[in-house]
């Protein structure tokens, strides 16, 4: 077998042999050898070669009911842990089936490995039966797709496909093989980690970032500094850094969703929720504060609303490990490319102890006060007696103590967990964030409960979003993986007709939403299953829920009008929002 | 350079460039089955046309070098250009644009035979003024070849329509910096 062709200045593959062994334990043993554990697969004919030596493997091996949800879980599970997931699927529709879950990774910055079959090499492009160019296909959403054509390759690939994956800004990666490439032999080892070929890897520069002297310098003379902390900063696993860089400077914290866990939302610096639905108080700081600094964030559309209206009194900083995002979205005065955990301990090393900031923050506590009671209201919690969603996540949040991993899916249900579970802890709040992805909540909680059992899972996901993905209901009990489901029943399609409401001058359309009897569905599948319709009945059912040894499910009956608030109207600013409810 | 650019980086607000400048993008890629495919499908999802791309190989085995002409607004360029350099089979990105180069295309071209008089005066004419050469005149066609840069090619073109031009084959430009190489560190490569 040939090698590819390697760039000169590259080691060449180790000289060294192992005991030969077919293509499909090569990989076995390379997701081993990479720290998997668990992976989340659907076989089919062309990777049937690798579950015919899986036993052989300390890898536990979760049977999905659709490729999406192996991807999706794959993705929870590297979210909950700091890892990488690991997902199979067989080739043409199983791997098309992936793609929606490696879109979804790909977004938010989430490690991942894909692995699919592929026909054998000699029927490639000839439209075999289950052929697809799923490497075609993967391009735009993955970090690195990439066929192995060759035995001798499959070690090196494996390896590479984690490095890729975990490096740098992570994301997915996505490996082909044919099938006879899992049939065949190879004496191809593992690689040591010198012997990785990738010269075209982006890695951050590490160490003391020297830029850190202007930033510090702008956090001394500003008067009303503001962090805005993304997701950057928990993939840096820098959050306790963060934390004592606003204790050292006294700068409010404020977060993105998927920031969320950043601080905990107790602790005085934590400023909040930022955004799009984000809390009142929060966007004021942004629009009044005259240092700005991103950490770890996109500065995405939901975040600035319209961008030239965007923190208009702010000197802006961007800080991402990612060059390409630096000036992308908003104008940046400031653009540092580093790793979040390498610019915070820089920035530590620099500040001095600053003087509390009290006008500043007492300017946040006042508008926080507001925000609160009249979001709390806004939401349609005063409706006499009918139950209202952020009531019931906020009553998850009090019986599980904050220390669950909690699972959103996409719509009025992920804003509600976002704004009010009352996060303390990275790692523990997992949601579609760039993509948005339906469906996203059940599997990827089936990752996450399997990624760190120590800690309750709950899934909250909408009626509409839990009928995409359901099929994995069957998965969670097989497995007895024990997810606690939380559907947000509204019978409608909520965030739809949210907008219907407010933009669409209430012209319903396809909103409602007829769902099965879920208590009666999870009787079927064997899963501990009840009904809230009533506030008075939240608690009890919660608790009955949290008793369940494997998977239960809870279907909250929500009052069907409630809208989110805040809102901010798409084309408006961060200044510009709508306050519902409570005039 | 986007390989060697600074980790510090200013990018004030403005409204998108309408200019939409012509840019010499320089890209050295691993050579494997898919590279152009990652790079022509980034540029595509942003919507760039490309005018021209070149691939072809290097003195250094396993690496080949992409010089791609197109046009488009400064920033969003720079940012499409940021965003190829994460490709991961791409080890390096220029924009020449900044910087001092010789950018040179090859066009074959097909005339009509000069008809008499000062006809083939003419043509022979055009051609000089963009390097050009004719080649096997021997069959009774008139076929030559242009080096020059994209520019003169152009306007040579201009001068041999009239004289009645058959057909036309461009290879799109290649480009090559005219300054000391510099060492790229972003990439660990030091073979830029």
């Amino acid at each position: 077998m040939t090698a590819l062709r390697l760039p000169d200045d590259q080691p060449t593959p180790s000289a060294r042999t192992v005991a030969p062994r077919i293509g499909a334990r090569a990989v076995c043993e390379a997701l081993v050898r990479e720290g998997a554990t668990t992976i989340f697969g659907y076989p089919g004919g062309t990777v049937l070669p690798i579950y015919d030596v899986l036993r052989e493997f300390p890898l536990r091996h979760i049977l999905v009911r659709h490729e999406q949800g192996g991807a999706h879980a794959a993705d929870g599970f590297s979210r909950a842990t700091g890892g990488v997931g690991v997902a199979i699927a067989t080739s043409g529709p199983g791997a098309i089936n992936l793609v929606t879950g490696l879109a979804t990774a790909m977004m938010d910055s989430v490690p991942m490995v894909a692995i699919t079959g592929n026909v054998p090499r000699a029927l490639l492009g000839k439209d075999a039966f289950q052929e697809t160019d799923i490497v075609g296909i993967a391009l735009p959403v993955t970090k690195h797709a990439t066929v192995v054509m060759d035995p001798d390759e499959v070690p090196l690939a494996v390896a590479e496909a984690f490095e890729i994956a975990r490096s740098g800004r992570p994301g997915p990666v996505l490996l082909d093989f044919p099938k006879d490439v899992l049939q065949l032999e190879t004496s191809a080892p593992h690689p040591e980690p010198y012997e990785l070929r990738l010269p075209g890897l982006l890695r951050p520069v590490r160490g003391d970032v020297p830029e850190a002297d202007e930033l510090a310098e702008l956090i001394a003379r500003a008067e009303r500094p503001l962090i805005l902390a993304g997701h950057g900063v928990q993939i840096a696993d820098a959050t306790d850094l963060l934390r004592q860089v606003a204790e050292r400077s006294e700068v409010p914290v404020a977060h993105t969703l998927l920031g969320i866990g950043n601080m905990d939302e107790t602790h005085r610096l934590s400023a909040g929720y930022a955004g799009m639905h984000g809390w009142m108080h929060v966007n004021k700081a942004i629009q009044q504060c005259d240092l700005l600094i991103g950490i770890g964030c996109r500065y995405d559309d939901r975040i600035t609303g319209k961008t030239s209206t965007f923190a208009p009194r702010a000197t802006i900083v961007h800080v991402d490990v990612d060059r390409s995002e630096i000036g992308k979205n908003v104008r940046t005065d400031l653009g540092i490319v580093a790793d979040a955990g390498d610019l915070l301990a820089a920035l530590l090393n620099r500040l001095p102890q600053s003087a509390p900031r009290s006008a500043w923050l007492e300017q946040i506590a006042e508008w926080r006060v507001v925000s609160e009671a009249r979001s709390w209201h806004g939401s349609g919690a005063w409706r006499e007696g009918r139950l209202s969603a952020d009531y019931v996540v906020d009553r998850i949040g009090e019986a599980t103590n904050h220390a669950a991993t909690l699972v959103s899916d996409v719509g009025q249900n992920q804003m509600w967990a976002a704004r009010y579970f009352g996060f303390r802890k990275p790692f523990h709040h997992l949601s579609s964030g760039g993509l948005g992805t339906m469906g996203y909540a059940v599997p990827a909680a089936m990752g996450a409960a399997l990624g760190a059992p120590e800690r309750e899972t709950w899934a909250v996901v909408g009626d509409g979003g839990f009928q995409m993905t359901m099929q994995e209901l069957a998965t969670l009990v097989q497995d007895q993986i024990p997810v606690r489901i939380a559907v947000l029943n509204n019978h409608r399609l909520g965030m739809i007709r949210q907008w219907q409401e407010i933009i669409y001058d209430e012209n319903y359309h396809s909103a409602e939403l007829l769902g099965p009897d879920l208590v009666r569905l999870c009787e079927a599948y064997g899963i501990p299953a009840w009904r809230a319709t009533k506030p008075d009945e939240v608690d009890a059912v919660i608790a009955e829920a949290r008793r369940a040894p494997g998977p239960a499910l809870i279907d909250f009956h929500l009052d069907e009008a409630q809208n989110v608030y805040p809102m901010m109207l798409p084309g408006k600013g961060l200044s510009d929002m709508v306050e519902g409810g409570a005039e | 350079m986007m390989a060697t650019a600074p980790r510090r980086q200013t990018v004030p607000a403005g409204e998108p460039d309408a200019e939409h400048r012509r840019h010499v993008v320089s890209a050295l890629v691993v050579d494997r089955p898919g590279t152009l495919n990652r790079v022509s499908g980034l540029l595509r999802a942003r919507s760039f046309n490309i005018e021209s791309l070149t691939v072809g190989t290097t003195h250094e085995p396993g690496k080949s070098r992409m010089t791609i002409a197109i046009r488009g607004d400064d920033g969003h360029l720079r940012q499409v250009l940021a965003q190829l350099e994460r490709v991961i089979d791409v080890l390096e990105v220029h924009d020449l644009t900044t910087v001092p180069h010789v950018e040179l295309e090859l066009a074959l071209v097909e005339l009509e035979p000069p008809d008499g008089g000062d006809g083939e005066a003419r043509l022979r004419a055009a051609l000089d003024a963009a390097g050009g050469e004719l080649i096997t005149p021997a069959d009774g066609s008139w076929r030559a070849r242009l080096t020059a840069t994209p520019t003169e090619i152009d306007r040579a073109l201009e001068a041999l329509r009239p004289l009645g031009l058959r057909r036309l084959v461009r290879a799109g430009a290649v480009a090559m910096t005219t300054t000391a190489q510099t060492t790229s560190t972003e990439n660990g490569d030091p073979s830029a």
